[in-house]
């Protein structure tokens, strides 16, 4: 994982140098000083539901592992499941992660990249656009449902309701490719995300993600996460093919 | 070219066969009586007044060949080194210098994609939503100016305005690897692009585009893009990293 530290310490660099990441985000309470008033409440849209658009700053802990939180063992692995993670975690496969390999991150994996990501409501759907690979997710809120039978995708099939202030949003159809996160707990086609977002204050997110993947786990399993709001910014470009270096590093082919 | 076209014809084809979502009715789009979207009903308009962009659009594929499709050769007006790198691209000899062809998407080829976008419009910022290569756009509308001295980037940096029922981006701060059609008419740092969007009714759209590079092209010139809006569907996921075969076909460095 070296590497990717490395990866990250690179994108620290580039946001020196980049544009627009001194933009004063409007309709922000701020102190008398002017700085952002963080644990202000949570604004509110003219129908009533929580607006939770703005650029979140992912806690990077759960990219790593999204079972950080969890006590060893309390991650329901059926075997085959947690023989291929205890092979990833010792750094057996690290070279076939999609994620190094620039290939889409997965959801929710794409929730804790270590990168903003913007969230944006309009009538009929939510938008997010992920720093992270310049790559954006819709979330349907137009009350369709779920494909039935989904050609399987990396990002999968995204739809949303609300229960009371919290955005329910249901997605299906992965491919079974993706990692949860980098020590690699594994999803099959039968993967199912519930990601339930609730912003709290001002500046604070909550995501409880629940885990339903019958094809790896014996039963779903929930983790929770808590991006931060980041103010007076913008996202920046992040092109993974770009001299892309990594991965001929990470692993050895058996 | 021949594998970019393979590709093109290839996933076209087979893509939204076996896709999800792919037949959603889009609301608010006026309809025969037959059920069937009316196309050349007048364009929508807001509450301001001035036309709606939203919705999902397709541009004509010819223009992602070749840029200056519509006009004369000798009508382009190439600095003599631009021509050169221009002729010394043609008929692929130099395939793999295009950051394309390595998955790298970038202005203002992402336009002219043979794949589908979807513009939504929102307060200080309009987004499109590329269906190739699964990225987006922001174009700011807030007022804010373009950068001075941007760090150079793929997408580069765009602002959005009306002029009367036009609207108008500036994009400047364009990495100058980026091709401007596969044909691989060349820029330089110096490229500004203004793009005009002209919704001419509901279901068709021109963007007037203008290659401002003094440093490449001895004059601005512009060519008209036309484009047709695609109801009743939705984007598909484009993953160009995934299974990628093209680029060890490609010739050149």
């Amino acid at each position: 994982m070296i590497m990717r530290i490395i990866a990250a310490v690179a994108l620290l660099t580039g946001a020196a140098s980049a544009q627009w990441l001194t933009t004063k985000t409007p309709n922000v309470p701020r102190t008398a000083d002017g700085k952002p008033n963080l644990t202000a409440p949570a604004p509110r849209l003219a129908d009533g539901k929580p607006d939770l658009s703005g650029i979140w700053n992912p806690n990077p802990k759960y990219v790593r592992d999204i079972a950080v939180d969890l006590k060893p063992g309390e991650v329901p692995m059926q075997p085959w499941a947690e023989a291929v993670f205890k092979e990833r975690l010792a750094g057996l496969h690290s070279y076939e992660e999609p994620d190094a390999n620039c290939l889409p991150q997965g959801v929710p994996k794409l929730d804790t990249a270590p990168a903003p990501w913007k969230l944006i409501q309009v009538p009929g759907q939510v938008v997010i656009l992920y720093e992270a690979f310049t790559q954006f997710r819709q979330i349907f809120l137009d009350g369709r449902k779920l494909p039935v039978d989904p050609n399987p995708i990396w990002l999968g099939y995204s739809v949303g309701h609300w229960d009371g202030d919290t955005l329910v949003v249901e997605s299906n159809g992965f491919n079974g490719k993706a990692w949860l996160d980098q020590v690699g707990h594994p999803t099959t086609e039968k993967l199912r995300v519930t990601e339930k977002y609730r912003r709290t204050d001002f500046g604070h997110m909550q995501i409880e993600i629940t885990i339903d993947d019958p094809g790896a786990y014996t039963k779903p399993w929930t983790v929770k996460e808590g991006p931060t709001l980041l103010v007076d910014s913008e996202l920046l470009e992040f092109v993974c093919s770009e001299n892309e270096q990594d991965v001929k590093h990470m692993g050895t082919k058996k | 070219m021949l594998p970019r076209i393979i590709l093109v014809s290839a996933l076209l084809a087979a893509g939204p066969a076996s896709a999800q979502w792919f037949h959603v009715t889009t609301p608010g789009i006026p309809r025969t009586p037959d059920g069937k979207p009316n196309l050349t009903a007048p364009t929508p308009r807001g509450p301001d007044g001035k036309p709606l962009l939203n919705g999902i659009w397709q541009m004509n594929g010819k223009y992602l060949q070749n840029i200056a499709a519509d006009m004369k050769p000798e009508d382009v007006p190439y600095q003599p080194w631009a021509e050169q790198l221009f002729q010394a691209r043609q008929n692929g000899a130099l395939g793999k210098t295009d950051p394309a062809a390595r998955c790298i998407p970038g202005m203002p080829k992402l336009d002219a994609l043979p794949y589908p976008f979807k513009i939504i419009e929102t307060p200080g910022m309009v987004m499109m939503l590329f269906e190739g290569f699964t990225t987006f756009r922001q174009i700011f509308t807030d007022g804010r100016e373009l950068p001075k001295d941007p760090n150079p980037a793929w997408f580069g940096y765009s602002v959005g305005k009306w002029e009367g029922d036009d609207w108008v981006v500036n994009t400047i701060g364009i990495k100058e690897s980026t091709w401007l059609d596969n044909a691989g008419r060349p820029h330089s740092d110096a490229l500004h692009l203004i793009e005009r969007f002209q919704r001419r009714d509901f279901g068709h759209m021109d963007i007037l585009l203008t290659i401002d590079d003094p440093k490449a092209y001895t004059k601005p010139w512009t060519v008209k893009e036309d484009l047709r809006l695609i109801p009743d569907t939705e984007l598909l996921e484009y993953v160009c990293v995934e299974n990628e075969k093209d680029y060890g076909h490609l010739v050149g460095k």
